[in-house]
């Protein structure tokens, strides 16, 4: 068969694109490991998520090193947490799931993105190498508000990033005279044991204490406030600790001058 | 003259051999058609899918489809 030489090209060009489009593909997966997800999350009763052990409380835990998981329930029209604070640098694996109807979880303007189908657990590991600012959104439409759902997605920098909570407890009227605790917890969620001063102010008193919180653990630290310094009244006291602060009002009330402090 | 006739007169019919058939201009054309395409198909792998991070990464295996 006489092939005309530009037909011979055309065919060695053409073929050569073909390759050429499975190569990149094949590099993209292998390379950079770019993977689509699949089923490898498993199935789930949607029934029973409340009771589920990943998705009783849907958040982002720390694995160790970098890597992260968040877990996400998706329902009529939200997402569970609305929003998603994880570090960069970092590999966080998604796990989400829906209460109700086929809902998506995707992050706009990247790949990131699948479908979220009641009754399975859509599995993703997604790699963050730059802090930045990304929106949530559903593209599967699931009812009247489809719309309005939507979540964030905050990449922040690395030594931003923490687990940390400080909550705390103290009680809210002590008497004129006595001493009372305020009792701080701070929790920390990463798996390493993070260093930090827990700080109360009350009044114009300010008491520091240092505190080593360990990996996955909370740690107490009590402050003795003497109600002879503070005086009567109304007293807004705030604890920190890393960052983080909770705060409340303590009243100290004189019985012994006959309830004049009384409102 | 009308073209009809030009077609139909044997005096003025050229036969050309097989590979003497040479349209360069179609050929150039489709050359540029050719590597415009192959650009954009740069373009929209490397710049716009994987440098558009964060992206979904995962096993070799699970990707290719293999199991």
């Amino acid at each position: 068969m006489n092939i005309h030489t530009y037909e011979k090209a055309w065919l060695i060009a053409s073929m050569a694109l073909i390759v050429g489009f499975i190569a990149t593909v094949t590099y993209g997966a292998v390379g950079p490991g770019i993977a689509m997800i699949d089923d490898d999350g498993g199935s789930i009763d949607p029934d029973t998520i409340n009771d589920d052990e990943r998705f009783s409380d849907p958040g982002v835990t720390h694995v160790g090193g970098n890597e992260y998981e968040a877990t996400v329930v998706a329902q009529a029209w939200l997402y569970t947490p609305s929003e998603i604070t994880v570090p960069a640098n970092s590999t966080v694996t998604f796990y989400v799931t829906s209460r109700d109807v086929t809902h998506s979880f995707t992050v706009a303007g990247t790949n990131v993105n699948t479908m979220v189908v009641p009754g399975e657990v859509s599995q993703m590991t997604v790699k963050f190498d730059e802090p930045g600012e990304y929106g949530i959104l559903c593209n599967e439409y699931c009812g009247a508000q489809h719309h309005t759902m939507e979540g964030k997605l905050n990449v922040v920098p690395e030594d931003e990033f923490d687990l940390t909570e400080v909550s705390a407890e103290a009680p809210n009227e002590a008497q004129f005279g006595n001493e009372t605790t305020i009792t701080a917890t701070v929790s920390n969620g990463m798996q390493d044991e993070i260093e930090t001063t827990a700080t109360l102010e009350v009044g114009d008193q300010t008491r520091e204490q240092d505190v080593t919180v360990p990996g996955n653990g909370n740690e107490d630290v009590e402050f003795t406030v003497d109600t002879t310094e503070l005086g009567t009244g109304d007293h807004d006291w705030t604890v920190t600790g890393d960052g983080h602060e909770d705060s409340g009002t303590l009243s100290v009330t004189d019985d012994s001058e006959g309830g004049d402090d009384d409102a | 003259m009308s073209s009809g006739t030009r077609q139909d007169d044997p005096n003025h019919v050229h036969t050309i051999d097989h590979e003497e058939y040479d349209p360069i201009g179609t050929a150039i054309l489709i050359g540029i058609y050719f590597v415009i395409l192959v650009l954009l198909w740069l373009f929209m792998y490397f710049v716009e899918f994987l440098g558009n991070g964060p992206t979904v990464i995962g096993v070799v295996l699970t990707v290719v489809g293999l199991t």
